[in-house]
C-alpha cells in the first residue's frame, strides 16, 4: 500500500488490476452513456418543440442508446472474467447473500433493452406525450434499479463482518452509508460523459458550423458543468461518510495519485465546458480538451474506486492464486486475436464511417 | 485448483438449482444456435443478391437481421452474463475454476463476442445503404465472430465431461481440445444451421408484402441449411463413443431420465431432419408458418433434451474426476470424513431457533452443503420423496455409500455423526417438523454407519464393487 497502484502488489495480481480497471474503464464509458441517457430522456430532453436542440439530442439518444446498452454489456464480460480472477470469495459471497434480488437485475435488463428499441419506434411516437414519457421512465427506472444492485452488490462484498449476520437475517437489501454517496458519485459522474460524446456526436452528425452558437451549446454545457459540479459535491459527501482509516489510506500512495488525476480531469473539464460557453462553440479542439479532462477523470476515478476496495480487502491470501492462474496458457493467443479482432472491429467502423451522415432509424 | 470454501447457500425454495441453470442454458443455447446459423444463412443471402441479382434475398436479409438483433442480441447478450450469474448461485467454486483455468480463452472469446457485436450493430444500423462487397464484409465479420465464440466456449464446456490429459498435467491446450471437443463443435455447428433455416421459414411467413412465390423461393434456400443434419446421426455417435464409459452407460438406459432426453433429442432431429430431406429437399413442397414453428418448436425441444444429456452426462462431477456437483473435490472427500463438513461452515440455518435439537441443525447444514445442488426438500427432485419408504437404517446405510446407492451421486463426505443428522433431519421433515424430537446418540449406531463408510470408501468406484452382505446386515438391525 506504500506504492501508487498497482505496483505496491506482486507481479501477477498486479497484473489482473490492470487488466481489470483497463477493462473496466471501457465498459463504464458505454454504461455511463446509457444511464446518463436514459436519465435526460426523463428529465429534460426530448419534450421541447419540433425542431428544438432538446428534441435534436433526444433523437440522437434514441437511436443510439441501444447499441450503447449492447456494447456496455459485452464491454462488461471482461471485467467481470478479471474481477472473478481477483477476488474470487468476496465477489462470489456477496452474489450469493443478495441471491433473487441480484438474479432480479437481468429480467430488468431485458425489460431496459427493449424499452430503449422501443422508443426508437414510429409506433411509441404515435401514442403521445404521456406514453411516450412512461416508457422513458420505466427504461430509466431499469437502469437505475441496476445500478443501485451493483453499488449495493459491491459494497456487501467488502463488508466480510457482515455476511454472516446478513445471511442470518435472510434479507434480500443491504445498506451501507456508503451505498448513497457512492451511488451519487457514480451517476452524476455519467452526466459529463454523456455530455461530451453528444457534442462529439452532433458535431460528426451536424458539422461544426451548424452547431455554433446554437441552443445545442448551452445544453450541452448546461449538462456537463452541472454532472461535474454534482459529482463533486457526491465525492465530498463520500469521502465524510467513509471510515477515518480508510479515508487515510486512500491519500496516501496507493491511491493518492489517482485522486489527484481524477480532480484534474474535473477541473480540465471545467475549464472546457466554461469556454465552450465562452465562445458558443463546440469546436474540435475544446472536445479534445474535454476528453482529455474526461479521461482523466475516468482513469482516477475507476482506480480509486477499486483502491477502496483493496483498502477493505486483504488480497495477502488470494496472491498465490493470482500466481498460478497467470502460468495457464492462452495469453499469446488472447494478444493475438486482441490484435486481429481489434482490428476488424476498426475497419467495420470504417466502412460505415464513409457513408454521409444521417439520422438513422433502422428500427 | 481453488481452494474449498464455504459459501451462503441460497434456497431457491421449489427450485433444484440445476433446473434453474439447466433452463436457462437450454434457453441461452437456442438463442446463440439461432444467431450463429443465422449468420452463415445471411452470407448466402448476400451472396445471391449481390449486383441486384436477386433483390428478394436482399429485402429479406435486412428483415432477418433486424429479428436477429432484437432476439439475440438482447436476449442472447443478457441470458449469456445470466449463465455467470446464474452458475455462482449453483456452484462458485465450480465456476471460479472454469474461469482460473480458462479465463485466456474467455478473453479470446470476448474479442470475438465483441467483433461479432459491432459488426451486427453496423449492418443492422446501416445495412440498407451500403453497396454489397461492405454488407457482404460485415456480414462475413459476424458470421466468423459468432461461430468462433461457439468454437472457444465449446472446448470449455467440451473440457467439463472429458478433461483427458488435463487431469494430469493441467496444460490448458490438451484440456481445451479433449476428446469430446470436435464431435461437440461440429454438431453444435449443424445445430446452428438447422435451427436458422428453421427460423427463417418461420419469419418468412410473417414478413409482410411477400408472396407466395417469394416465400417459396426463401423456404428453398433456407432448407439448404437442414440438409447437414444428414450427418448428425454420425457425430452423435462419436460423441457417444468419447464419453467415459460410466456416463455412456447412463445415457444408453442406466438412467431412464438420460434415455428418455436423448430419445427425445433423436426423435425431434430426426423429425426436422425426415421432413427436410422429404418434403423441402426432395419434393420442393411448400412449409407454412404453423408448420415451421412446429418444427423450430421441435428444434427447441431437441436442444433441450440434448443439454439435458450433455449436463446430466458428467454426473456426478461438474468437472469430471475433478469436482463433485456438491463442489467438493474428490481428494477432499477422506478429510471431511475425519473433521467433518460441517464444522467449518459459519452460516447458521435459517431459522435454526424452531429446530428441536443441535443435531437437526446439523443435519439442515449437511443437506444444504451436499444434497441441495441437485435435491430439494419438497419441490423437484426431492429428498423426502426419494427416500419416503426408506426405514432409518436404509437412510444411514444409502447416505454412508452414496456412491453405491446410485452411480451418479458423489461419496458422502463427512462424518458418522453428519450422516446420522442428516438421516435424522431428513426423517424430520418427513414427519412434518413436529416441535418435540429426540437426539439420536446410539454409539452402535455411529459405530454402524462408521464401518459403512470405511466399506464403500472415500471413492467411487471401491475395488471389488459393492458388498451385498453389508446392506443385508444393516436390513436385519
Amino acid at each position: 500500500m506504500n506504492a501508487p497502484f498497482p505496483f505496491g502488489f506482486p507481479g501477477a495480481t498486479a497484473f489482473y488490476l490492470t487488466l481489470y480497471v483497463v477493462t473496466l474503464l471501457i465498459h463504464v464509458a458505454f454504461m455511463n452513456y446509457v444511464l446518463a441517457g436514459a436519465t435526460c430522456l426523463v428529465f429534460g430532453l426530448g419534450r421541447g418543440r419540433a425542431g428544438s436542440a432538446g428534441n435534436a439530442l433526444a433523437h440522437i439518444l434514441q437511436d443510439w442508446l441501444p447499441f450503447c446498452l449492447g456494447l456496455a454489456i459485452t464491454a462488461g464480460v471482461a471485467p467481470l472474467l478479471f474481477l472473478q480472477i481477483l477476488y474470487q470469495e468476496s465477489f462470489y459471497t456477496s452474489n450469493l447473500l443478495l441471491s433473487h434480488r441480484w438474479m432480479a437485475i437481468l429480467p430488468v435488463l431485458i425489460v431496459g433493452f427493449y424499452l430503449l428499441y422501443l422508443q426508437k419506434t414510429a409506433w411509441l411516437t404515435a401514442r403521445g406525450t404521456t406514453v411516450v414519457l412512461l416508457v422513458r421512465t420505466v427504461a430509466w427506472l431499469c437502469f437505475t434499479f441496476i445500478a443501485w444492485s451493483w453499488t449495493e452488490n459491491h459494497l456487501l462484498s467488502l463488508d466480510r463482518e457482515g455476511w454472516v449476520a446478513h445471511y442470518a437475517s435472510g434479507r434480500w437489501l443491504y445498506y451501507s452509508p456508503e451505498l448513497p454517496p457512492r451511488l451519487a458519485v457514480w451517476y452524476f459522474g455519467a452526466l459529463p460523459t454523456l455530455a461530451l460524446v453528444l457534442g462529439w456526436q452532433t458535431r460528426w452528425i451536424r458539422g461544426e458550423s451548424q452547431i455554433d452558437g446554437d441552443e445545442t451549446v448551452r445544453l450541452l454545457t448546461g449538462l456537463g458543468l452541472a454532472g461535474l459540479l454534482l459529482t463533486a459535491i457526491s465525492g465530498g459527501w463520500y469521502a465524510t461518510v467513509l471510515p477515518g482509516d480508510v479515508r487515510g489510506k486512500l491519500l496516501g500512495w496507493l491511491a493518492g495519485p489517482y485522486l489527484g488525476l481524477a480532480v484534474a480531469g474535473l477541473v480540465i473539464q471545467a475549464g472546457g465546458w466554461w469556454l465552450v460557453w465562452r465562445r458558443q462553440s463546440l469546436s474540435r479542439g475544446l472536445l479534445w480538451l474535454l476528453t482529455a479532462g474526461w479521461l482523466c477523470g475516468l482513469v482516477g476515478g475507476t482506480v480509486v474506486r477499486e483502491c477502496r476496495r483493496l483498502v477493505a480487502l486483504d488480497l495477502s491470501p488470494l496472491e498465490k492464486l493470482h500466481a498460478e492462474a497467470a502460468q495457464v496458457g492462452g495469453l499469446v493467443a488472447f494478444l493475438v486475436f486482441v490484435a486481429i479482432n481489434a482490428g476488424l472491429i476498426t475497419y467495420s467502423v470504417i466502412l460505415v464511417r464513409r457513408l454521409p451522415a444521417d439520422s438513422g432509424d433502422a428500427t | 485448483m481453488n481452494p474449498l470454501i464455504f459459501y451462503p447457500v441460497p434456497d431457491l425454495g421449489p427450485v433444484m438449482k440445476g433446473l434453474a441453470i439447466g433452463g436457462l442454458a437450454i434457453f441461452h443455447v437456442f438463442l446463440a444456435q439461432f444467431a450463429i446459423g443465422s449468420g452463415m444463412l445471411l452470407c448466402d443471402l448476400q451472396r445471391r443478391s449481390a449486383g441486384g441479382r436477386n433483390p428478394l434475398a436482399r429485402r429479406f436479409s435486412d428483415g432477418y437481421f433486424k429479428v436477429l438483433v432484437l432476439v439475440s442480441f438482447v436476449l442472447g447478450a443478457v441470458t449469456g452474463v445470466a449463465m455467470w450469474f446464474t452458475s455462482i448461485q449453483v456452484s462458485p467454486r465450480t465456476i471460479g475454476t472454469m474461469v482460473s483455468e480458462f479465463h485466456w480463452m474467455w478473453a479470446i472469446e470476448w474479442t470475438f463476442f465483441s467483433l461479432e457485436v459491432v459488426s451486427g450493430y453496423m449492418f443492422y444500423r446501416y445495412g440498407p445503404r451500403l453497396d454489397d462487397r461492405a454488407r457482404m464484409t460485415l456480414l462475413v465479420f459476424y458470421s466468423i465472430a459468432s461461430w468462433f465464440s461457439l468454437f472457444w466456449i465449446n472446448g470449455i464446456l467440451s473440457w467439463q465431461l472429458t478433461p483427458g490429459g488435463w487431469l494430469t498435467g493441467h496444460n490448458v491446450w490438451t484440456g481445451f481440445f479433449n476428446a469430446s471437443f470436435w464431435p461437440s463443435l461440429l454438431f453444435r455447428t449443424i445445430t446452428c444451421t438447422a435451427t436458422a433455416a428453421l427460423a427463417a421459414c418461420v419469419l418468412v411467413n410473417v414478413f409482410p408484402s411477400v408472396s407466395r412465390e417469394e416465400r417459396t423461393e426463401i423456404i428453398q434456400i433456407a432448407a439448404r441449411f437442414l440438409a447437414p443434419m444428414v450427418l448428425m446421426p454420425f457425430l452423435g455417435a462419436w460423441y457417444i463413443a468419447v464419453m467415459p464409459a460410466d456416463s455412456r452407460g447412463w445415457v444408453l438406459g442406466g438412467s431412464i431420465a438420460m434415455l428418455l432426453f436423448l430419445t427425445l433429442a433423436v426423435g425431434c432431429s430426426t423429425f426436422i431432419g425426415g421432413y427436410a430431406v422429404l418434403a423441402l429437399l426432395r419434393q420442393k413442397l411448400y412449409i407454412n408458418g404453423a408448420t415451421a414453428t412446429l418444427l423450430l418448436a421441435l428444434a427447441f425441444l431437441a436442444t433441450a433434451g440434448g443439454e439435458f444429456v450433455r449436463e446430466g452426462a458428467r454426473k456426478p462431477f461438474t468437472i469430471r474426476e475433478y469436482l463433485y456437483s456438491n463442489s467438493i473435490a474428490p481428494d477432499e472427500v477422506a478429510h471431511l470424513r475425519e473433521v467433518g463438513c460441517t464444522s467449518l461452515d459459519p452460516y447458521p440455518v435459517p431459522g435454526a431457533e424452531t429446530f428441536p435439537n443441535l443435531q437437526l441443525i446439523t443435519g439442515a447444514k449437511v443437506y444444504r452443503i451436499q444434497c441441495s445442488v441437485c435435491h430439494t426438500l419438497d419441490g423437484a427432485n426431492p429428498l423426502s420423496e426419494l427416500a419416503q419408504m426408506w426405514s432409518l437404517d436404509q437412510k444411514r446405510l444409502n447416505f454412508a455409500q452414496l456412491q453405491r446407492t446410485k452411480p451418479f451421486m458423489p461419496p458422502f463426505a463427512g462424518t458418522p455423526a453428519e450422516v446420522e443428522a442428516l438421516v435424522q433431519f431428513l426423517t424430520w421433515h418427513q414427519a412434518h417438523r413436529p416441535a418435540e424430537w429426540p437426539e439420536s446418540s446410539d454409539p452402535e449406531v455411529l459405530q454402524q454407519i462408521a464401518d459403512w463408510l470405511r466399506e464403500a470408501g472415500p471413492g467411487r468406484e471401491p475395488p471389488g464393487g459393492p458388498d451385498l452382505t453389508v446392506a443385508v446386515k444393516g436390513a436385519s438391525r
